[in-house]
Order: structure tokens, then C-alpha cells, then sequence
């Protein structure tokens, strides 16, 4: 493990360059000490401080370089103090550098990290922090520079990352201050270029989006967080709404040909940027529907149907071809499509259900659902499917919320949901338990199912056992444990398991391509490129990360469909610069949960405005209406632009 | 409402104020220099930097909001420091060209370095800001000056939404840049430039702003009536501004008020009477004897025999007169103006329908509707006023903009909905959009059966073919349908319409479809939106409210019915009959008409079929054209008489939402030109009536013209004086039975307005000239292709009227079947192919 020369990060001081030793592990900083192939860290500069991990790296040499770069890449102009503060500061650092510098620049750094407190956004004041530090810390150094006893020792390279919080934070790492700010300006297409540059299917994780994000705000260590999903949804309905036609188009054709197996959110994102890039790429879904678990797992009422195609009509507009109703392992092999594309990407997703390990689940009752993510799909695809009376759904996830609600929806007087903890451990998101309730689905917490109730092959109820909550188990919620002899029947006439679900691979043991896989049954990919071992064979989303978030796969698809290209231009697999950059702040971590801002708050998140819970409750319009844009516009005023840059000096 | 303390001082200030607005509340001044309030805050310069309690970081007063119990702190010491060094960044490298910088004298960054006396510069860097940008059209941009407030982008995105500027690079070396083919010309970056960045090309260099005499006035080259102020030097104009807060148009101008004041000085203004004295060539004369010789000819031919043509160049006064110039002094009712090919047949179709003699409601009521639909206009080009009260409802606010056009206007790239609709497929179209309405049951109900005067006759409605009319026009039903449910399903309305349709085959029938489209959608209901017919030409609502036209006395008040009333108040008998355009035309064909007065208009650009009005000319025994350029027309003309521009003359003008607008003089008549009133005033007094005096005259109008009782003439101070909102009366509202019209076939001939020129005087003014020099035809290039010619080629278009020559411009703003061609020019003069009674007809092109 490497050792700290210095760190002033997290405003935490570790001096020893006089001696003493501290490993970057003890300081619980997530530093990697190489950078690529490109050779070890000597320094990182960023928004928190400093890390010198190298006492040869030139720490004054690297404040110029950084704020060179701030400067000159990434200062917005839109203040200022930060337009023209960075400018002095870049032009009296290299000053200083290039052996022209006096003491009293020393002072105007000093000042100047002062005054850019007064900035619009944190982008030039957090840059300015540890230059500030290398004048605090690294006094003597300087000195050196301007009593002419030293020359400037630039590191081999240095490569710098611009990131905030909510961008770090989101899998697909859009540009959220970006296109908020856009926003904020009433420029709801440039906001939506700005989302499609990471995300390309934004009225989808602009509505259901769990948006990790907002848990990584800045503006909530103030008042609020920042309804950074909302304000997607108002970007992609802006255009929906004005019949405008998306301005994208593909740069120039190439010949090489990739199949996207799965038009999940992996899938597509992988197509979407693939052919942005110029490469033919075909779709192959077995459903007979666009949108592969949006469209048949997240029921209508959160993702309207008509505005799922859209995103998908898009899609198809540059060039990418979808074969519906083609499922790998059934209609083609994966060896046969490999033979067939210079590149593969499997998104098949997560979609077969977790048997509950209860008596009589296998006997195939009338009333018993094979599982919720099956009953869903039934339901959405207009499959015939009889919806009982009584209904319990069991498990605390969305799809389980999702099959109470849809029950409701499907002419159940009782919709009932079964879950052996209590609603705090619920892995489904709070508000759409708020809104399942609000709906009039019923609640039967600290009870697990241990057999199935039926007479005569039709079900009559379930048998349950209550439970009480223990110690935590390795996931921190407590583990609940059954009350011995507490079993008692709950009537009913279906039932729907919804504990769980998992990528269906058997079409992976025919080939035998050598493609590994995990013990939770997804596939494993390597070396962040996420290419499988089968040469050219790429796999993300729910198949590789067990079942996730929308956002994930799309963050994935996006990364996959750029190492695919590297690959397909190179034959080779690796990291390029942006990739390596986004891991290293990723695992430095950019939100500081106790950061104490300093900013007047007082303001409160806008809500969209939601149908009445009874009146949703037996229809399939979309609950939550569109965000008004003057609304949205407020919303966004709000935003920090809590942007940031770090660098890395190598070698 | 919130409770915060400023300096001490208690303020209450509504939810979500800012500090800036509470401090000012408070009388508290924060010194600011980016902040602009028409537009959101930007929050660029930092120098309203305030201290609050309990928060560690300084906070932009002019966006941070201001929060129950709140203590803020606008002054301190530390605060002091803060801005000071801020305006010193701020003047890092910024140049030292102050004495021959426009902006010098009045400049926000001059001023706010006074105010901090900022006298030395503690920093230093490179200068990197790109070069001045010389290539942009009138407009020069001086990176180095600038200080990146972005009002300029601003302005433009959110009042204009031209959106053509934005910020372009990173950190020092950003400026301010522009997206050339979405700039409007308005100047407004130029006006809200707090330095000297933007930069008027036509008044650069010119004069010192201290040394510019200021003259509140009115704009009136379109119908908007933009307030504004004349800057003059010598008996010259330097530059047009407008003040924020100051009406309709709250600071704002378009290419027309800021670019287009050129005309005014041109080499080409008439400055003496001339009078053709051997039958060819033109002398100078005496007024006495031009005056003379108009009382002599018109007396020698006889009321029936003479015939005159207002315009809505002239002031309110001035038409009055001259219709009474006509009426009492020749006797003759032979009287009209270009009203009568589009507005006036609207507007008689408003009368008839609703006793609407205008817009129902003020302009700035449709900046807060909740739905717009623009309807056959441009309003871009035809009152950027009313564009920019669009853009307040529909881009800064959450009004949904359907368009209705047969082109593809500006206004489509903010619209939700766009109808492109055929030619003649409007009235279908529009009785379509009120029967889906009544049908989705959206239709207001409760004001309808209390202001119909039989509201059964929403019946009428019912017979309308939805799909046949969608088919007509070439839009989806559920396009349609959309747009039904927005203007239908919004609290408030606004429905604007102007010359595509008004001056189309279909005004009559359209308009009344139009009515009844805002009766259904509540758009009369209330006080906010309403019913707004737009007119390009400046005082085109004063021309027929002044009674310019043979069925109209002052006030629109029918001749038949009014008459005694006027002949008693005149003292004379008026004449009977009476001719309109048409009429007047065909007179001068078949010789009855052998006088013929023609004051501020010129038939041979403006007027349809002016290649007929160009023979007939010739055929009028004493032809008197009263105007301020020579032209094609003046050189036609026996007798020419010099009026003068707006900014030599005062009097009122009236916009179509009832506003009264004063003219004051800047400048002194050129030459030997007199204010066109003096002129009819003193051929009245020598045509035996009174005497007229300003006061006196203004008294008389206001006495006649009941429309006008509630208005003062005077201005008394004021820039404009606004009438009464008009009243719906109960039960006197109509619903008309109209039909959806016959389709046209074949490719159509569009002539219209465009932005960048006002009628055709502005074709006289250096200003727009620079973007827009000279005619041109507009094709869809598959059109283009099958008629054989190529883009920049000359194309001869030919129709039952005449034919035009021009330059082709593909573009796809028109569609397949539509050819536009801009009516401003005298060089491609296509109002020769354009006849009475439609701007399109069908048309046959190909390569001349």
C-alpha cells in the first residue's frame, strides 16, 4: 500500500515529509497508486486538498499545471470572479514556475483563493483550494522558484477529470449541473443534449429513476436535494411535448457490425452510442415490445408505454435495427451470432423469478403466480391472465410494489403485500411505497410465507409466520427471524412471489465460449471494459450486475459501447483516459456527506404535481404529471453547480 | 409572504423574492452590474454580495431568495473590499479606450469603477480575449469590454427568443457569440450592454451620448407602437433607443425602431413641392402655388370625379383630416386606404360578429396567457412586440403556442403544436379547432349563455367536417386534436392573427371561424389573453378608426347611420356613394376618376395588382402624391408634396389594442417639407372650411369619435395613453355561419411580410439594407427543381394577375406548393402578381 508523503485532503493534515509514515488505507483514501499504463501517482490535486504519494512530484509545478487547466478547459466564464480570478492565478502561478516570480505573488494567490468564495458555482472556488494548500504547505518550494534556486520538474503527465457529487454519484454519469443549468436558462434542448451525451433514453430515468444522485446533493446539507430526476423528465418532455425532432445523427457510417442481444436499457444504451459512432447495429429481442424490462417490468401508470416507443423510435431513426420476438438460445445461438458480427453485447437481463422455497410452489396451483416479474410482463404485454380477488404479493421490493399496484389495477378488491421485515428495511423506494398505500394496497409486515393454501389445485390462502427483527445481518437491516408457532392462514385467491430475480444464462451452456459466470448467476466481465472471456463478447446491465437500476445498466451499456468501439477499432480491449478518471474520483468518492457548506438556504425541493391516490388507483394514466417549466425553472435556480476538478500527476 | 431584516430595517417581501427585490423594498440599494430585471437572474458579476447571519460564504443578493428571518447585511467593510477587488478583476486587461468607446458617458462598468473608487489594479495576466468580431451585420462585437453579464444572451433568449448569442469558450479567453442565422437585428443586446461590447455599426463613432437630445416618441413602423426615445444631434437622428418600464415594449426593439431610422435622413427625402410643369419633368414650386393648384384641380373635377388614399404612415390627426379634406372640402367619399385588402375586412367582420373594432384586450395581456395560438400571421415580422408578449407566455412562463401557418415562421421553433396548413384550408381549420372544442366538451359554457345572443347557434358548429377540414389542410387529426385540447383545456387564451390571413382569399370567412374559435375557448373571457388582429403597418387601426374608407365615418361609425350626425357637427353636407380601392381603380380605368390624391401610400409597391395600378396612374388627369420619398410613384406624380417622417411632427397614432401613442417632434421638417396635417389643414382652409388648431383638432376627433372619449390626446407627460379594455355586452355576441371554402389546387404564390423590413419605407434606410437589400423568392427546393431553377437563379412567376420577377432562395421553411415572396421591394415588385382580395393565388414559375 502506498505511503502519504502529504495529504491536506478532507482538510485533514498528514505531513511527512520530515519522516513518519501513513498508508493511504489508514487515511481511508481510495487513491489508486498507478494511473493506466502510464506508471505510478505522484500527487493528486483536487476540490479536498492534496495527496502527494511522491516526494520528487512538483507540487508548485502542479498547482500551475491545474489551474492552467481549470482555466483554460473547464471555467465556465460565468462569473467573475472565477473567469477572470483563475486567469491571474494561472498566469502568476506560471509566473512563478518559469522563474519570473516574486514573494509578493504569494500574497495574490493567497487573496485571490479568498475572493473566489464569492463565485457563482464551486468549480474555480474548490480549485482553488489546493493551490491554496501548496501555498500554505509547500511555502519553501515556491521560494525556491522565486529565489531562482529551482526549475520546474513537471510530472510525465497529469490528467484531470471535471466531476460534481450527483455526476459521480449517477452510474451513467451524466452531466447533471450541466444540463440543470440549461434549464435554469429556459434552454430545455441544450438540456437535453447535455443528458444524451450519457443517458439516451432520459423520459425513462427522468420518471423512474431511483436517482442515487439526489442521495449525493450538496444542496441537502443545506435545505433540500435537488429534484435532479424531475428536471430530466421536464428536458425530454419538453421536446416530446413541442414535436421536435431529436437533433442526433450518426458520425459518418463504418462498416463493422455489432448485435445487441436484449433491448433492455443496456442494450440500447450500447446501440444508441455504437451508432452515434458510425457502426450498423442490430437489436435482437425477444419480446415482442421495445424497452425490455421498462416495457413488460415497470408497469404503465410510471412509465407511459407511447413515451417508452418514442425513446425507442429514436433509437431506430440512426440506423439501429431491432428484431422483436428473437430470443438468443431459442431462435439464434450466441455462436452463431458471434460468427455473424464483428462485436456482441449480451444485455438479456434479469428476468426469471426466485422461487420462495415455500411447500406447494412447484404443484402448480391455479392462483399462483410463477413470479412478479412473470405476472407483470403477462399484464403488459395483454397476455391473457386472470387477476385474482384477493391478491397477496410477496416481498418488499419495487417488483413486488409494482404487483400490488398492478393487481389493483387488474379488478383485485384486495391487494395485499407479504414482507418478513418491516416497511423501514424495504428495498422498494419510500415514495412508491407511500403511493401503493395511498392507493389502497394493504400491508403485512414481519410475516413470511411458509406454505401455500389451496383446495382442490385452485389457491385458498397462504399459510404465514410471523416474525420479529435480530441482530443486522451482513446488508446492516436487522435479520428478521420467525416466532416459533406463530403460523396463521391469510386468505386469498393469488398469489405472486416477487422475493427476487436472476438472469436466465442457459443459452451461454450450449456454446461453451468460455464465458465465466458467478455464483449469483451473472456473467463476468473484466478490467472495467466489461468484456467477457470470450473475445469480442461484451455483457452489462442486470446480467452482469445482478438486478439493478435502469441507470446502472445504461451506465454500463454506455461504457460497454465505447470499449466495443475501441475494440472494434484497435482489437484491443482497455481503459481510455475518461473511463480511468471517472473510476479514480468513483473510488476517492467526490460527496462529503459533512461538508459544511456555508451557503443560505432555506428553500424548498418542487414536487411534481400527482394524481389522487384513489382516483390512479384503477387506471393506467401516469400518475405524476409533468412539472410545469417555470416550476422546473425554480427547481433549478436552486442547483450549486457543485463542480469540481482533479488531476493526477504520473510518473 | 417572508420576514427578513436588511440593514436593519424590517421587510416583507413575498415568497421567493430575492434579496435584491426585498432590499430595494426596503429602499436599500445593493450596488449590482449584471443584473437586469426583465430577464432571470444571472448572478455573474458578484458585486451584490451580501453578509447573512449564520451563513459563512457571501450570497448574490440578486438570486439568492430571501427567507423568513433572514438578517443580511448589504454594507460592510469586508463587503467593500470584495467588490472593489471584484471590479478590479473586472478591469484586468480591460482596454483603456474609454474616450472613443460608445459606451463612454454612459457606462455601468465606468460608473460602478467611480463608485468603488477602484484607482489602481492589483492584478495582472495575459490578455487572451479573442479579437473584435467585425463580421457580424450592424451590429460589432468588442470582446475585450466585455465583462460577461450575458444580459445580451439573455435578452435574446428570453424576451426575444432568438436565442442567436451564447457564451462561447472557457475561463478568460469566453466571449460572447452569436448563431448568425437566428439573430433578429433587434439591437436589444446592443441597448442592454451595460459597456461598450455591443456595438451599434450605425452609430459608432458618431456622438457622445451627453451630447444627444432626447425626444420620447413613438415607433411606427408596424403596428406594435414600441415606446421609444430619438436621440438627435444637429436636425439629425444618431440612434433610437427605448427605456425599460416604458410600455408595451418595456425597453425593447426590433430591427425596425433600433436599425431602420435611416430612411429619415436618406438623400432621397423630398424637401420642396414639385410640380410637373410642361407634362414631363418636375419643378420646384412655391407651397402657395402647389397648394393652390391641388384646390384648383380637385374643384375642376369634381367631388365624383376625386378620389384619395390614407395610409397608416400617417398620424390619427392627419387621417382625419384628410378624410375631411375630402368629405367637407372636395365633396367626395371616394375615399380608402391598404387597410381595405386585409384589416379592414377583418375588422368589419369583428364588428359584425362581437362590435370588436380592434384587439379585445391589451397586448401585454397575452404575456401571461395560458395558451397562444397565432393564426396566418408572422408576428415576427408583422409587430415584434406581440412576438416578444408570445415569448413572456410561452418561453418564461407555461403557455402552450400553437401555430397556424401556411409557412415555416420563427415562431414555430418555440410552438408545441405547429399546423402547416394549405392555402385556403384556414377557415376550415379554424372552425375545426372550435368544433373539437365544443365537442371535447372544453368549450367555456357559462360565458357563452350569457353573451351569445343565441346560443343554439353553437349548433351551427357541430355540421363542421373535422377530418375533412385536417385533410384540407394537411395536418393530422390528432394534431388537431392536441391543439384543441391546449387552447380549449387553458385557463386563458390569446388568439392572434394577422396578414396570411386577413389578407387571404378567406379574410372574411376565416376571421368570423376565428371569432368563433375564441368564443368557444373563452379566449374574450376575462382579463387575461383575448382576440388579436395585427396589421404590419404602423397606424393601420387610426386609419380606419379616423374613417378613411367609404363606409366609415371617424370612430367606425357607419356612414349611413352617422352621417347627419357629422354634417351637422361639419357644418356641410357629405357626399353619397362612394368608392373603395377596387372601385377607385377601376374609375381611374374607365375615366371617371381624374384626381387622384395619394397621401403616404404608394399603390405601385403596396398595393395588390400594382402593375394595373401602375397603367391606370397614367391615366389620371392630376395625380398628387404627398410623401417623404421620391420613388417610382413621386415620379408619376403632377404634383408632389413633401410631408415629413415621424420624427418631425407630432400628433397620435393608435395600435390595434387600443393604445394611443404621441409623436413628439425631434427634428425640424427637412427642406421645405411640412407635417402632412398643416398640409390637408391648410387645402381644407383654402377649400372654404375653418381653420384647424391642434387643440381644437384633437377636441373635434374626440367629440366625434366616440371610440375615443376615454383617451387623452394630449399625453399630458405620459408616453402613451391605453383606452378601456372592450367589454363584451350580453347577448350581443354572435356566432357566424360560415363554410370551410373551397381548397385552392396547384403551387400558390405567398406575398408577405418579413422581418428585417417594414412596408417599403425601410427599404430606404442603410440599417436593413445590410441584412436584407433586396427582393427575393422563397421555393421548397423541390418545387424549385421542377420549375427548373437553382438556387440563387431568377425565377419569373406568373399568375391570372401579372407576373414577377426575382432571385430564388431555397428553403424549407416553405412547403412543397408554396412559393413566398417578400413585399417590400420595388425590384421584385410582386404585388404585380398578387391580385385584389388574396396574397396567395396560384402561380406558375419557372427560370426567367
Amino acid at each position: 500500500m502506498s505511503q502519504v508523503i502529504f495529504s491536506s485532503w478532507g482538510r485533514q493534515i498528514v505531513d511527512n515529509r520530515q519522516g513518519g509514515e501513513t498508508d493511504l488505507a489508514s487515511l481511508k483514501l481510495k487513491l489508486p497508486d498507478r494511473y493506466l499504463e502510464n506508471g505510478a501517482i505522484g500527487a493528486f490535486m483536487g476540490w479536498d486538498g492534496i495527496i502527494v504519494l511522491d516526494r520528487e512530484t512538483d507540487i508548485v509545478a502542479m498547482a500551475a499545471e491545474y489551474m492552467k487547466r481549470v482555466q483554460e478547459k473547464y471555467c465556465c466564464a460565468k462569473c467573475s470572479p472565477g473567469k477572470k480570478g483563475t486567469r491571474v492565478l494561472q498566469d502568476t502561478l506560471a509566473r512563478i514556475v518559469s522563474g519570473h516570480g516574486e514573494e509578493r505573488d504569494l500574497e495574490i494567490i493567497e487573496g485571490l483563493s479568498a475572493l473566489l468564495d464569492n463565485c457563482k458555482c464551486t468549480l474555480c472556488m474548490t480549485s482553488a483550494l489546493p493551490v491554496f494548500d501548496t501555498v500554505k504547505y509547500f511555502r519553501d518550494d515556491y521560494l525556491a522558484y522565486i529565489r531562482g534556486r529551482r526549475k520546474a520538474k513537471p510530472a510525465a503527465s497529469y490528467h484531470d477529470k471535471l466531476t460534481a457529487p450527483c455526476m459521480d454519484r449517477c452510474p451513467a454519469h451524466i452531466d447533471i449541473p450541466s444540463y440543470i443549468e440549461e434549464i435554469k436558462n429556459r434552454r430545455f434542448d441544450e438540456s437535453l443534449d447535455v443528458i444524451r451525451r450519457n443517458m439516451p433514453i432520459p423520459a425513462v430515468c427522468g420518471r423512474v429513476c431511483p436517482h442515487p444522485c439526489e442521495s449525493a446533493c450538496r444542496r441537502a446539507l443545506v435545505d433540500e436535494p435537488i429534484s435532479i430526476m424531475v428536471l430530466k423528465r421536464v428536458a425530454a418532455d419538453h421536446e416530446w411535448m413541442h414535436h421536435k425532432r431529436p437533433p442526433m445523427a450518426p458520425a459518418g457510417s463504418r462498416e463493422k457490425t455489432v448485435c445487441v442481444i436484449g433491448g433492455g436499457p443496456a442494450g440500447v444504451s450500447c446501440a444508441y452510442y455504437l451508432a452515434l459512432e458510425g457502426y450498423k447495429v442490430t437489436i435482437l429481442d425477444m419480446l415482442p415490445e421495445p424497452g425490455g424490462t421498462v416495457a413488460v417490468g415497470i408497469p404503465d401508470y410510471r412509465m407511459p408505454r407511447d413515451l417508452l416507443r418514442r425513446e425507442y423510435e429514436i433509437v431506430q431513426g440512426l440506423g439501429v435495427e431491432i428484431k422483436f420476438n428473437t430470443k438468443l438460445g431459442r431462435d439464434i445461438s450466441l455462436k452463431q451470432v458471434k460468427e455473424q458480427y464483428d462485436g456482441v453485447f449480451i444485455g438479456v437481463g434479469a428476468f426469471r423469478s426466485k422461487p420462495m422455497g415455500v411447500e406447494g410452489e412447484d404443484q402448480g396451483y391455479e392462483g399462483f403466480s410463477e413470479g412478479g416479474i412473470n405476472y407483470l410482463r403477462a399484464v403488459a404485454l395483454g397476455q391473457p391472465i386472470k387477476t385474482g380477488k384477493r391478491v397477496i404479493v410477496v416481498g418488499g421490493g419495487n417488483t413486488a410494489i409494482d404487483c400490488v399496484r398492478v393487481a389493483l389495477r387488474e379488478g383485485a378488491e384486495d391487494s395485499i403485500l407479504v414482507y418478513r421485515r418491516t416497511r423501514k428495511e424495504m428495498p422498494a423506494e419510500s415514495y412508491e411505497v407511500d403511493d401503493a398505500e395511498e392507493e389502497g394496497v394493504q400491508f403485512e409486515f414481519l410475516r413470511n410465507p411458509t406454505r401455500l393454501v389451496h383446495e382442490n389445485g385452485r389457491i385458498t390462502g397462504v399459510e404465514v409466520v410471523k416474525m420479529e427483527l435480530g441482530e443486522p445481518d451482513e446488508s446492516g437491516r436487522r435479520r428478521p427471524q420467525p416466532v416459533p408457532g406463530s403460523e396463521y392462514v391469510i386468505p386469498c385467491d393469488m398469489v405472486i412471489p416477487a422475493i427476487g430475480q436472476d438472469p436466465d444464462l442457459s443459452f451461454l451452456e450450449e456454446d461453451n465460449l468460455g464465458i465465466e459466470t458467478t455464483r449469483w448467476n451473472t456473467i463476468v466481465t473484466r478490467g472495467g471494459v466489461l468484456m467477457t472471456d470470450c473475445k469480442g463478447v461484451f455483457a452489462g446491465g442486470d446480467c452482469e450486475i445482478g438486478p439493478m437500476t435502469v441507470v446502472a445498466a445504461v451506465g454500463q451499456g454506455r461504457r460497454a459501447a465505447r470499449a466495443m468501439a475501441r475494440y472494434l477499432e484497435t482489437g484491443r480491449t482497455f481503459l481510455d483516459e475518461a473511463d480511468a478518471m471517472e473510476d479514480l474520483v468513483n473510488n476517492l468518492g467526490v460527496f462529503d456527506k459533512d461538508e459544511p457548506v456555508g451557503l443560505a438556504g432555506g428553500t424548498h425541493r418542487e414536487h411534481q404535481p400527482k394524481i389522487s391516490g384513489p382516483e390512479r388507483a384503477r387506471g393506467w394514466d401516469e400518475i405524476e404529471l409533468a412539472m410545469p417549466e417555470t416550476q422546473a425553472v425554480r427547481e433549478a435556480e436552486r442547483c450549486l453547480r457543485c463542480y469540481r476538478v482533479g488531476m493526477v500527476a504520473v510518473g | 409572504m417572508v420576514n427578513l431584516k436588511i440593514d436593519g430595517k424590517t421587510v416583507e417581501i413575498e415568497q421567493g423574492a430575492t434579496i435584491l427585490a426585498a432590499a430595494e423594498k426596503a429602499g436599500i440599494r445593493i450596488p449590482t452590474l449584471c443584473f437586469l430585471k426583465k430577464v432571470s437572474p444571472t448572478g455573474a458579476c458578484r458585486i451584490c454580495v451580501v453578509e447573512i447571519e449564520g451563513v459563512a460564504k457571501p450570497m448574490a443578493a440578486c438570486h439568492t431568495p430571501a427567507v423568513d428571518g433572514m438578517v443580511v447585511t448589504t454594507q460592510s467593510e469586508k463587503l467593500y473590499a470584495t467588490r472593489k477587488q471584484i471590479i478590479e478583476l473586472l478591469l484586468v486587461n480591460h482596454p483603456l479606450d474609454c474616450p472613443v468607446c460608445d459606451a463612454g458617458g454612459e457606462c455601468e462598468l465606468q460608473n460602478i469603477t467611480y463608485e468603488f473608487n477602484v484607482t489602481r489594479q492589483s492584478f495582472e495576466a495575459e490578455d487572451v480575449s479573442p479579437g473584435t468580431i467585425d463580421g457580424w451585420p450592424l451590429i460589432q462585437q468588442v470582446p475585450n469590454r466585455c465583462v460577461l453579464c450575458e444580459k445580451c444572451v439573455k435578452v435574446c433568449h428570453e424576451v426575444v427568443g432568438a436565442s442567436a448569442l451564447f457564451t462561447n469558450d472557457k475561463g478568460d479567453k469566453a466571449f460572447i457569440d452569436k448563431h448568425l442565422e437566428l439573430c433578429e437585428y433587434c439591437g436589444n443586446c446592443v441597448q442592454v450592454c451595460p459597456t461598450g461590447t455591443m456595438i451599434s455599426k450605425t452609430f459608432k463613432f458618431r456622438a457622445r451620448p451627453w451630447e444627444l437630445r432626447k425626444t420620447a416618441t413613438v415607433c411606427t413602423l408596424c403596428s406594435g407602437q414600441c415606446e421609444t426615445e430619438v436621440q438627435t444631434k444637429g436636425n439629425e437622428i444618431y440612434r433610437v433607443v427605448a427605456e425599460d418600464g416604458c410600455g408595451s415594449n418595456d425597453g425593447n426593439l426590433c430591427i425596425g425602431g433600433f436599425f431602420s431610422h435611416g430612411y429619415v435622413a436618406s438623400d432621397r427625402r423630398l424637401t420642396a413641392p414639385l410640380l410637373k410643369q410642361d407634362g414631363i419633368h418636375q419643378q420646384p414650386v412655391s407651397w402657395e402655388e402647389a397648394l393652390s393648384r391641388v384646390v384648383e384641380k380637385g374643384r375642376a373635377a369634381g367631388g365624383a370625379a376625386c378620389a384619395g388614399l390614407g395610409s397608416p404612415r400617417l398620424t390619427n390627426e392627419e387621417n382625419y383630416l384628410f378624410q375631411k379634406l375630402f368629405r367637407a372640402g372636395l365633396g367626395s367619399n371616394n375615399l380608402d386606404s391598404e387597410a381595405r385588402f386585409g384589416f379592414l375586412r377583418g375588422m368589419m367582420t369583428l364588428r359584425d360578429q362581437l362590435g370588436l373594432g380592434g384587439a379585445s384586450n391589451r397586448y401585454d395581456r397575452i404575456g401571461s396567457a395560458a395558451a397562444v395560438l397565432v393564426f396566418g400571421a408572422d408576428v415576427t415580422a408583422e409587430a415584434p412586440l406581440v412576438d416578444w408578449q408570445i415569448e413572456r407566455a410561452c418561453l418564461q412562463g407555461d403557455g402552450k403556442l400553437m401555430l397556424a401557418n401556411m409557412r415555416r415562421v420563427k415562431l414555430a421553433r418555440h410552438a408545441n403544436i405547429f399546423l402547416q396548413y394549405k392555402p385556403g384550408s384556414e377557415t376550415g381549420l379554424a372552425l375545426a379547432l372550435a368544433r373539437l372544442i365544443v365537442d371535447k366538451g372544453l368549450a367555456d359554457e357559462d360565458f357563452l349563455n350569457q353573451y351569445l345572443a343565441d346560443p343554439a347557434a353553437l349548433e351551427q358548429l357541430r355540421t363542421v367536417d373535422i377530418d375533412q377540414a385536417a385533410a384540407a389542410a394537411g395536418v393530422s387529426r390528432a394534431l388537431l386534436e392536441e391543439a384543441a385540447d391546449h387552447i380549449g383545456g387553458a385557463e386563458s387564451v390569446a388568439i392572434i392573427f394577422g396578414g396570411d390571413l386577413l389578407k387571404g382569399c378567406q379574410a372574411e370567412a376565416a376571421t368570423a371561424a376565428l371569432a368563433d374559435l375564441a368564443l368557444v375557448s373563452g379566449a374574450l373571457h376575462g382579463d387575461v389573453g383575448g382576440l388579436f388582429p395585427l396589421d404590419e403597418k404602423g397606424n393601420m387601426q387610426g386609419v380606419v378608426d379616423m374613417g378613411v374608407a367609404p363606409e366609415l365615418l371617424p370612430g367606425q361609425q357607419d356612414y349611413a347611420t352617422a352621417r347627419s350626425r357629422v354634417e351637422k357637427a361639419w357644418g356641410v353636407s357629405l357626399p353619397s356613394g362612394g368608392r373603395d380601392a377596387a372601385a377607385i381603380l377601376e374609375g381611374i380605368e374607365q375615366g371617371e376618376i381624374r384626381f387622384l390624391y395619394l397621401a403616404g401610400v404608394n399603390p405601385l409597391v403596396d398595393f395588390p395588382e400594382s402593375g394595373r395600378w401602375r397603367q391606370a396612374l397614367d391615366k389620371v388627369d392630376f395625380l398628387v402624391v404627398q410623401d417623404i420619398l421620391a420613388s417610382e410613384l413621386t415620379e408619376c406624380a403632377d404634383l408632389v408634396l413633401p410631408g415629413v417622417s415621424f420624427a418631425e411632427k407630432s400628433g397620435t397614432v393608435t395600435s390595434h389594442d387600443g393604445r394611443l401613442g404621441y409623436l413628439q417632434p425631434a427634428l425640424k421638417p427637412v427642406g421645405e417639407a411640412r407635417p402632412d396635417g398643416q398640409i390637408f389643414a391648410e387645402l381644407l382652409a383654402l377649400l372654404g372650411g375653418a381653420p384647424v388648431e391642434a387643440a381644437a383638432l384633437q377636441t373635434e376627433i374626440k367629440d366625434l369619435c366616440g371610440l375615443y372619449e376615454d383617451v387623452c390626446f394630449t399625453g399630458r407627460g405620459r408616453r402613451s395613453c391605453q383606452k378601456l379594455p372592450w367589454q363584451p355586452q350580453p347577448k350581443q355576441l354572435k356566432i357566424l355561419p360560415v363554410s370551410a371554402g373551397d381548397p385552392v389546387e396547384g403551387l400558390q404564390l405567398l406575398a408577405g411580410t418579413i422581418l428585417f423590413q417594414f412596408g417599403s419605407t425601410t427599404t430606404y434606410a442603410p440599417g436593413p439594407a445590410e441584412v436584407a437589400p433586396a427582393g427575393y423568392i422563397e421555393m421548397n427546393p423541390q418545387d424549385g427543381k421542377a420549375s427548373g431553377v437553382r438556387e440563387g437563379g431568377r425565377v419569373k412567376l406568373t399568375t391570372r394577375t401579372g407576373s414577377a420577377v426575382g432571385p430564388v432562395r431555397f428553403s424549407d421553411a416553405v412547403p412543397q406548393g408554396l412559393v413566398f415572396a417578400p413585399v417590400h421591394f420595388a425590384d421584385v415588385n410582386v404585388q404585380q402578381a398578387i391580385p385584389i382580395g388574396s396574397c396567395y393565388v396560384a402561380v406558375e414559375a419557372g427560370k426567367a
